[in-house]
């Protein structure tokens, strides 16, 4: 929607208004990254393959998980806000215009740090993934999937502090965790874990199957991906549109 | 049909303190209508239930029981229609990007509400030009004085010309300077384009210079609901004089009059006016003393709506 | 000792955190999510390496972690944030204008709060180590781990203040919080023992103060008793405090000439 692309616009005019601050957070953020590649090319020195994941396959895992990241947590910033902007009351203010709630303030803010990571990963991908035309394209493909399941999680876990109060902040915790367990070969996990993991904490959406699809690209795989994307969305406008109808009948107690 | 008709609204909220439930009745049904065009100031003290009104009104929250209809729409379920229509400004909340400039702001307000470009462009110089903001408009939200930012927030509330305007303690935080202006620039803007003016306020000046009806609201109830003249027409028992005097009086005693304060020639009098009218008293004192300068006053509106706060529940 | 007004505010420190249960519950679930997956990935890692790396075996990998991570998740990883948001609004000024040094009180007050969570983290890995290889691999090596924690615990949070104390001359070092969590990552020992370092990088490593917060209490815990150790890190604590009460005197100085 136009009105969507604007109010985006906005909000990227706004994250570059303070060009100091801008620069500041975007290296920090790429000395980040820098430093966890490091890691990981410390690690494969002294150990050439764990469970199937060699060097340059964990490096593309990283490459897509920082794309991941630089779209869901850099461009769609409040998505891991929704819970804390529902305690503060900032709800009201996006009720109070001719826009679905959730959109606006989805990309109603920007994210100058994580931003960052929206320039490293490809060019990590670049680098050491070895990019064909058809590894970026499943690049592209994986990324933005994982991105909705990402999104869609983050929303859904903010929405609940529509039902159960609070100030959101338990909401940081969920981000916090998905993202470390995400890092990871998804294969180093034993049973019980992995399993949570394609399942109610989604962090092998976000980064294994997408990686297991740019080395190997198999239809099932894609389609495992496709469903857990559009689940996840859908899960968490489902959650925030019910939240909006718990919020309006004044479930938590406000001052008159 | 009236802009906003309100039919015994009723909001309970349940409160969970301490393992408890209980359910608290913030608004415990009002009823009351505004017609097109309207100035009404909806005064209470805190907790009275004004919030919860307007949120009831402007579709933020649904009522327990009762019925309201906004401009024809029912706006808890019809909100995003009813939005077009209707300019909110709630004190504490900003619609304005901080770092961007307002008229950034406007121009992103002008796709949210789909106007045309040059019907936008006109309508921001209108307003600037209305609320004397104009250079306002292209400075860094965040650098404005507050008493600025509300001329620019006031702007983006009426850039779609919306029919009814609801304000929320609007003036909280402003100086008086910067108040009387705010209440120039809302009748100013109710005389441009005849648009309802819907306001929340604690602060009673705000009846004084802005409405031209008053809806008293305390513990979820509407306790006084009337024009404001009436308002003062009917319970004004009393009118304050200042005299200054010639020569100091030996003793003041005329009926019905008690003396409030006085300091050298100076004095200030209460007139009882339930008890004796105003001209036989004047015509007293300027019989019998020898008065330099008088001044006869309505008391506070503050006074009045005390009055009014404390009244038995009728 | 126990009069003075720092070790009140040790006291306080420690009962102010064990009167936020949740925020502590918080902090050490975040621990246990790390221990999952470092504990995977060093099984996966041995597994795929003949059971040993570096002449580490998966028994003190994970020990290794436990006590590294145990260490660095007791002290708040903004806390340099939190420092340089202090000094920028003035609020230091506040503390100064109390009889008692600023830095010491401040730095007292967050070992109470650290040492509550260094017990609680500790406390949890133990069972989890436990549960999974057993005790420890030297009985020497734990014993020795035990106060080497705890002098980590004090290095790292005198480093920071050290670090944090740049805010009074430079308006974005509170974003260097980021940074530095990641030299304690890398060059600390956090994420990989120094063993695991090319030998140029782990010796640089071993020349910085870095090394006490994690790889020292981690190294010992891992079954290597190697006291020398904790006289590095003792050495290094009384070199930080110096360099944070500095750092902060001069910071001080700077605030009553500039004007905050």
């Amino acid at each position: 929607m136009r009105i969507i692309l604007s109010t985006f616009k906005n909000s990227l005019i706004e994250a570059w208004t303070n060009r100091r601050s801008f620069w500041l957070q975007v290296s920090i953020m790429l000395a980040n990254d820098l430093v966890w590649v490091l890691f990981w090319i410390l690690f494969f020195e002294r150990v050439s393959t764990v469970r199937g994941w060699d060097r340059s396959r964990v490096l593309l895992l990283f490459a897509i998980l920082t794309t991941v990241a630089g779209i869901s947590l850099g461009l769609l910033a409040n998505a891991r806000k929704i819970g804390q902007l529902s305690a503060g009351g900032e709800l009201d203010a996006a009720l109070a215009l001719p826009v679905h709630p959730l959109a606006f303030l989805l990309v109603r803010r920007v994210d100058t740090g994580l931003l960052g990571d929206l320039f490293f990963g490809p060019i990590l991908f670049v680098l050491a993934g070895e990019p064909t035309l058809e590894r970026t394209a499943i690049f592209i493909f994986g990324s933005l999937c994982g991105a909705a399941v990402l999104v869609g999680f983050l929303v859904a876990i903010g929405a609940l502090t529509l039902f159960i109060g609070g100030t959101g902040e338990q909401a940081d915790l969920g981000f916090q965790t998905i993202l470390i367990l995400a890092s990871y070969p998804v294969d180093i996990f034993g049973g019980a874990t992995k399993l949570l993991l394609f399942t109610a904490v989604p962090a092998a959406f976000i980064s294994g199957l997408p990686t297991r699809l740019v080395d190997d690209w198999q239809w099932t795989t894609a389609a495992a991906l496709l469903t857990a994307a559009l689940l996840f969305a859908s899960l968490g406008v489902a959650l925030f549109n019910l939240g909006l109808h718990r919020y309006s009948s004044g479930a938590r107690w406000t001052r008159a | 049909m009236a802009a906003i008709e309100v039919t015994n609204l009723v909001k309970r909220f349940a409160t969970k303190g301490r393992g408890r439930r209980s359910l608290v009745e913030a608004v415990s049904g009002i009823t009351f209508s505004v017609e097109d065009g309207e100035r009404l100031a909806y005064i209470g003290p805190n907790g009275a239930g004004k919030s919860t009104s307007i949120k009831m009104l402007t579709g933020i929250l649904r009522p327990t029981e009762g019925h309201a209809t906004v401009l024809g729409y029912i706006p808890w379920s019809e909100r995003r229609k009813l939005v077009r229509h209707i300019g909110t400004l709630f004190g504490q909340r900003s619609q304005l990007w901080a770092q961007l400039t307002a008229r950034q702001t406007f121009w992103l307000l002008a796709r949210i509400y789909r106007l045309d470009d040059r019907d936008a462009a006109r309508r921001i110089e209108e307003l600037g030009e209305l609320l004397e903001a104009t250079t306002l408009f292209d400075v860094p939200v965040k650098s404005l004085s507050l008493g600025q930012r509300m001329r620019c927030e006031l702007t983006a509330s009426q850039l779609h010309s919306p029919r009814v305007l609801f304000l929320d303690e609007p003036t909280i935080g402003l100086d008086l300077v910067a108040k009387q202006r705010f209440r120039e620039m809302i009748v100013r803007l109710n005389e441009e384009r005849n648009t309802t003016v819907f306001l929340t306020s604690h602060d009673v000046s705000d009846i004084e210079y802005v409405a031209r009806r008053v809806i008293v609201i305390n513990h979820g109830r509407i306790i006084y609901d009337d024009d404001v003249s009436s308002m003062r027409r009917s319970l004004l028992r009393t009118k304050l004089l200042e005299v200054r005097f010639e020569e100091a009086p030996r003793a003041l005693s005329i009926d019905s009059v008690e003396v409030l304060k006085h300091s050298g020639l100076g004095y200030k009098l209460v007139v009882h006016t339930n008890q004796r009218s105003i001209r036989s008293v004047l015509d007293e004192l300027l019989d019998d003393y020898s008065v330099a300068d008088i001044s006869v006053l309505d008391p506070p509106l503050e006074e009045i709506i005390t009055e009014i706060y404390e009244a038995p529940q009728r | 000792m126990t009069r003075t007004p720092y070790w009140a505010a040790f006291t306080d420190g420690i009962r102010r955190t064990m009167a936020a249960p949740a925020e502590l519950a918080v902090r050490i679930g975040f621990f246990a999510v790390i221990l999952v997956v470092f504990s995977s990935l060093w099984r996966a890692a041995t597994q795929a390496n003949g059971g040993m790396i570096q002449g580490y075996g998966y028994r003190e990998l994970l020990w290794y972690v436990i006590a590294a991570e145990g260490c660095v998740i007791a002290t708040k990883p903004r806390l340099i944030e939190e420092i340089g948001d202090d000094i920028g609004s003035g609020d230091i000024a506040i503390d100064m204008l109390r009889p008692v040094s600023v830095v010491g009180f401040r730095m007292a007050a967050e070992m109470g709060e650290a040492v509550v969570r260094l017990v609680c983290a500790l406390s949890l890995g133990a069972v989890f180590g436990l549960v999974s290889v057993g005790a420890p691999p030297s009985l020497e090596g734990l014993l020795a781990a035990l106060p080497a924690a705890l002098l980590a615990v004090g290095c790292n949070l005198t480093m920071q203040y050290s670090f944090a104390a740049a805010a009074f001359w430079v308006e974005d070092a509170k974003s260097t919080w980021f940074l530095y969590q990641k030299l304690i990552f890398l060059l600390g020992g956090m994420l990989l023992p120094l063993e695991l370092l090319p030998g140029w990088l782990a010796g640089i490593a071993r020349l910085l103060p870095f090394w006490t917060t994690a790889y020292v209490p981690a190294r010992l815990m891992s079954g290597h008793a190697e006291w020398h150790l904790l006289i590095v890190q003792l050495g290094w604590l009384i070199v930080l405090v110096a360099a944070a009460l500095a750092a902060f005197r001069a910071g001080e100085r700077r605030l009553v000439v500039t004007g905050g």
